[in-house]
Parts: structure tokens; sequence; C-alpha cells
């Protein structure tokens, strides 16, 4: 491994992962993972269940340790380093509350393991009863809070202890959707107040993009891609990333030319304009996505040219209204389907069974070679 | 009363009467066994014993007798001492062997470690109680190898002693141990321990901070039942007490034996009233520190 390299302490990552396996005896869990999470970043592991995603947050926090390569927190080898003298804490799925003491005991635990004196442990669990909220609440015991109070008292048992990285095991998944939303905007404003470096893992897509400065997207013990929600979203580089954050579109194609402008595409009668990829050679078969959102009804409206030349015969199947917007699903003359969303305030909804051309701009569309 | 709220008494009733119809059998048999037989228990501890027979009037010169005569306080004393140092044996190794058993990760260890545990409870008490005769005898077993390894001069007395009946009391009494500690730490969360850790816990730290006192109830509860059956043990201290160990229940069967059945009524009395105040007592004392445990779900 490369170890010599050099490191300036601004710069330093607060979590790097360097080719990282992790086997759990014939089962490969974790499939070598390079990643850096950078200081006082919202960084998401999203992926769907058994990707590795909660096996990489407990090697960052210590419970595992690699099969093979290096895990640093803030430049230093930590592969060895039990979980106790780590500078980073975990909130775990079930939150793991102490349930035989009370929500002082609670958060003060770490504290008195570091034998604070008594007052400065008083003021640091008051200052973090007030972060999230739940000042008085000192002698509840955990069964007599809410859900949405445990995980807030699980946050300040964490945070109290001012790690230097906050690990966060699917915290959320217990709640209601309302509460769910209320706490996903609660966790980024806690994180904005304390500037600590979150890594949030997680399996739900919006709650990822919702919180997160960057994601990672894995599946099957691999990373798929590492960027902003936007990046992801926007510019999914393979089949999974497309299809695993929110719905696409993808259409098999053929690579007919390829220029720095554009790509043309062939998929069966149709010619199709996709944006350039230095990636597309003629004659390779590439998977062009576009999101439902950025397909439109080919008609009067849209004769202003903005198509490109992307033009798709369909038939609607349904349409399903869904408030701020209405979904149609269609079916092209090839037996392709597609979805298509559009405001649910256009002039006339399109009926079901109605022949329609959809037509996108070729900069909606992405090339996804793998 | 709207309509609706109409249906909830006869559900009520239902299923009440559901409650009544599955618990019923159980109580009219408990009733009738254990209430009828403590009222003829009581009633017999009154009656007058000539010396060769009960006679039916009331007395109470059976208890004047107990209560009197320090042999019986000692008797009482001594079970008292054998019961509770079998208890605390019991404690100190069922403990860790519970905590271990929760440890091993291969199935078929666990099995295995299981069935080493309850295995006394497989053999009837007479086999168990022979085999330990043949362990503890003077040339047993244990004095051949004490005395192999020269740790002592002379075979020494373990049989016919507190020492033997002890060590076969805490051989049986174990998976009733064993058992409730068990169950309380297999059900203890591990993500807690793993929480501790995070918070910076060391192992020992983790434990006496977080398994501890979670599994204190199973503690409490083993340490109760092995103390109510040391406390009414016979076939052990029987055979191998040899005479020297006696305990109520002992005195109970030789004076059924000897038709006084006034005494052995109130020996038996007695026997029961210690047995409920040690766990009265006991329940009152750790009550607090149950109740917070609890409501732990």
């Amino acid at each position: 491994m490369s170890t010599g390299r050099p490191r300036e302490a601004s710069a330093l990552p607060a979590v790097e992962l360097e080719h990282v396996h992790k086997w759990y005896g014939s089962i490969h869990a974790v499939r070598g993972i390079s990643l850096r999470i950078l200081q006082n970043e919202f960084f998401s592991l999203l992926g769907p269940s058994g990707c590795g995603k909660t096996t990489v947050l407990r090697m960052i926090s210590g419970f595992e340790t690699p099969t093979e390569g290096t895990v640093y927190l803030k430049g230093e080898v930590a592969n060895a380093i039990p979980p106790y003298r780590r500078d980073t804490n975990l909130i775990f799925q079930h939150l793991a509350l102490f349930p035989h003491l009370d929500v002082y005991d609670n958060i003060a635990f770490g504290l008195r393991l570091r034998r604070l004196p008594r007052p400065e442990i008083a003021r640091k669990v008051r200052a973090a009863l007030e972060l999230v909220d739940l000042v008085g609440y000192d002698t509840r015991r955990i069964h007599q809070l809410s859900g949405g109070q445990k995980q807030r008292i699980a946050i300040a048992r964490a945070l109290v202890n001012e790690p230097a990285v906050l690990l966060l095991d699917e915290p959320l998944g217990a709640l209601d959707l309302r509460l769910r939303i209320q706490m996903q905007v609660e966790l980024k404003e806690i994180q904005h107040r304390v500037g600590t470096t979150f890594v949030y893992v997680t399996h739900d897509q919006t709650e990822a993009m919702t919180m997160s400065d960057r994601i990672a997207v894995m599946n099957h013990g691999f990373v798929e891609q590492i960027g902003t929600s936007r990046d992801v979203y926007e510019r999914p580089r393979t089949r999974f990333v497309a299809t695993f954050l929110g719905d696409s579109n993808l259409l098999e194609a053929q690579v007919e030319s390829s220029n720095a402008d554009q790509t043309v595409l062939r998929a069966g009668a149709a010619r199709l304009i996709g944006p350039a990829d230095a990636g597309a050679t003629p004659g390779s078969s590439v998977t062009l996505c576009v999101r439902p959102e950025r397909l439109r009804f080919a008609g009067a409206g849209t004769a202003s040219g903005g198509d490109d030349g992307n033009r798709l015969d369909a038939r609607v199947r349904d349409a399903i209204f869904k408030g701020a917007v209405i979904e149609y699903r269609l079916v092209t003359e090839s037996g392709a389907r597609l979805i298509l969303q559009a405001h649910a305030d256009a002039a006339r909804p399109v009926e079901p069974g109605a022949a329609v051309t959809v037509t996108w701009r070729k900069e909606d569309g992405v090339l996804l070679t793998e | 009363m709207s309509p609706t709220y109409a249906a909830t008494p006869r559900g009520a009733r239902g299923r009440s009467l559901a409650l009544t119809g599955l618990l019923g059998p159980a109580t009219v048999f408990l009733a009738a066994v254990l209430l009828v037989a403590l009222c003829i228990l009581l009633v017999n501890s009154a009656y007058h014993f000539t010396g060769t027979q009960v006679q039916p009037t009331l007395t109470f010169e059976a208890y004047r007798h107990f209560f009197t005569d320090p042999f019986y306080a000692g008797v009482v004393w001594q079970e008292i001492r054998l019961a509770v140092t079998t208890t605390a044996i019991c404690l100190v190794v069922g403990y860790p062997t519970a905590y271990a058993i929760t440890k091993i990760r291969r199935p078929g260890w666990v099995i295995a470690a299981y069935i080493l545990i309850f295995s006394p409870l497989l053999t009837s008490s007479i086999v168990r109680a022979y085999g330990w005769l043949v362990v503890l005898a003077r040339g047993g077993l244990v004095n051949w190898a004490l005395l192999r390894l020269h740790l002592v001069a002379a075979p020494v007395r373990l049989l016919f002693d507190v020492t033997g009946v002890t060590v076969a009391l805490v051989h049986v009494l174990l998976p009733f141990t064993v058992f409730p500690i068990l169950s309380v730490l297999l059900r203890t969360d591990p993500a807690l321990r793993e929480a501790a850790a995070d918070l910076g816990a060391t192992r020992l730290q983790g434990f006496f901070r977080i398994t501890w006192p979670l599994s204190f109830p199973g503690l409490y509860a083993a340490a109760q039942l092995t103390f109510v059956l040391a406390m009414n043990a016979y076939v052990t201290p029987q055979l191998l007490g040899g005479g020297r160990v006696q305990v109520l229940p002992l005195l109970i069967y030789e004076n059924i034996s000897d038709l006084d059945w006034p005494l052995a009524a109130v020996e038996a009395t007695v026997l029961i009233v210690l047995v409920w105040a040690t766990m009265l007592g006991s329940n009152l004392l750790f009550r607090r520190r149950l109740a917070t445990l609890e409501d732990r779900r």
C-alpha cells in the first residue's frame, strides 16, 4: 500500500478508506472501497440492504477490522484501534440507549468514563440537551420517551463527547414518515451548528439527498459512484445508480457516431441524440438514461425545436395523479416502457390510450456504459 | 352512551369468561391441593400428640416444644447456612458459566454446553447421590487425588458432613441458577455493550456498567430459586449427610414416621414461613432496583 504520501494537516480528510475489503468467512461483504470523507462534511453511504454500507460504518467505528486495506482517521492508520479509543461516536440503528439509566446518565456515560469533573459533566449534558431541545428531561427514563425523543437523546449522548466524526446507522428507520422528515431537517441543522463530520448510512435515497453534502452509492460491496446529490441524480454513472436514485427511463441503444457535441444513437428504428461522451465508441452498446421529469410530450407547445431530434412514439397506458405532478406510464412502439412526469397544471391532461410523441433535449440524457 | 360502546362490556365479559375457562381448572386444582392441604397442616400442627397417637384437641404444645428446645434452633440455623452457602456457590459458579455460554459462537458447542449444564436433571436424585458417595468417600476419587498430590496426609471427611451435602446440592441446583441468568443475558441487546464501547468503555467497564446491572433480575431470580430448592432439599442431605446434617425436611419425615404429626406439621409450617419470609423480604429489599429494570423494554 502507498503510505508515504504527504498529508497536510489542514487538508486531511476526517476519514479515509484505502482499498478496504471485508470478508465474513466466505462472504465478500466489502470489495475494495476507497473513499475520502472531508472534515465537517455530511457524507452518506447509500445502498440497498446487504450492500456493505453498515460494514463500512462499523469499520470506521472500530467494531470491525478490515480484512485488507487501511482505514485512516484524520490521516492516522486506525485499523487496529478499538472503538473505545476512537474519536468517533456511533448512533445505532435501534439507538441502544441504556434502559437502566435515565436520560442524564445516558448522556453523561461517555463523559464519566473520561473522568471529567462533575460540574463540567453537568454543564456539557445541559448543553447537549439544549442542542436537541430536550432541556428538563434529565430524570426521565428511556421507556418514558417517544420515538423522536429517544432519537434526540441518542444524538445528544453521542455528540456530548465532541467526536471528530459522528457515525449514524439508519437511525431514522423506526420513525414514521412525518417524524422522519422532521428529524432529517433537524439532523442537518444540528450538523451545521456543531460542525462535526457526519457519516450517515441509509437505504433511503430521498433521505440521503435531503441531508448529504456528498453521497456514496453502494451496491454489492462496491462504491458505484460518489458525488453531490445533484451529481448522482443527474449524472448517474451506472445503471444501478440511475435506477436506485429515483425513476429512470433506460433505453438500450448502439452508438452510431460520436463527436465533441453529441452522440448519435440507434435504438431499434429510432435515431436518438445523446450528450457527448468520451466512452462512446461507434458500434458499442450503451444505455441512454432520461429522468421522467425531463421527458415532454411533443406537441403544439414544444415546436420551438428544443427536442434536438429525440422523438419516440408511444401510447399512454396510465396517468397517475400525484398532486404536484402527473405521472404517465407509456409504451413505445418497440415495447419499451417509459415514465413521463408533467406538472399537474399542464393545460390539458393526456388521457390513457392516447397516441403521443415524447421528446427531450440531448443534454437531459445520460449515457451509461456499464 | 353511544351505541358504539355497547359492544365493549360484552366483549370484556367474553374475554373474562374465556380467561376463567382457561385458568379455572388450574386454579381449582391448586386451591384444592394447596390451600386445603395447608389448612389441614395448620390444624394438625395445633393437635396433641400422646406419644403413640394424635388427639384432635387444640393444645399448641408442638409449637412450644419446637421453639423452646434449642435442638430445633440449631437445625434451622444449619439449614439456613447450608442453603445460603449453596446459593452463594451456585451464583459464583453459575454467573460466569451463563455469561460464557452467551459468548459461544458455534451452535454445536452451545448445545453441548446446555447438555452439560442440564445433565444433573437428567439423572434421578438417588443415583446422583450415590454417585457422589463414590466420589467423596474416604477411599473415593477426591481423597485419592488429594493423597496422591500430597495435599493432605490422611483422608479428609467429605462424606456424611455439610461439605459433601453442599457439593452435591450445588451440583443439582446449578441448572436452576444458570438458567434464569442465561435467559436474561440472552435477552440483553448486544448493541448496548457496543454502545458502551463506542462511548469509551473498556470490556470490563462495559460489563460492570451495562451487563451486570441489566442481568440483576436474572441473578435475583436465580438466587431465590436456588435458595428455595436448597431449603427444601431432602434426598441429598439424607443420603450424603449420614444423619449428621439435620435439616427440616429430614425431621419432618422422621416425625411422620414416628406418627408425631403435630411436630411434623409445626416443622413444615416453619419451613414454609421461612421460605416465604425470605422471598417477601428480599422482594421488598430490592423492589426499587427491580422496578427500574422491569420496564426496560
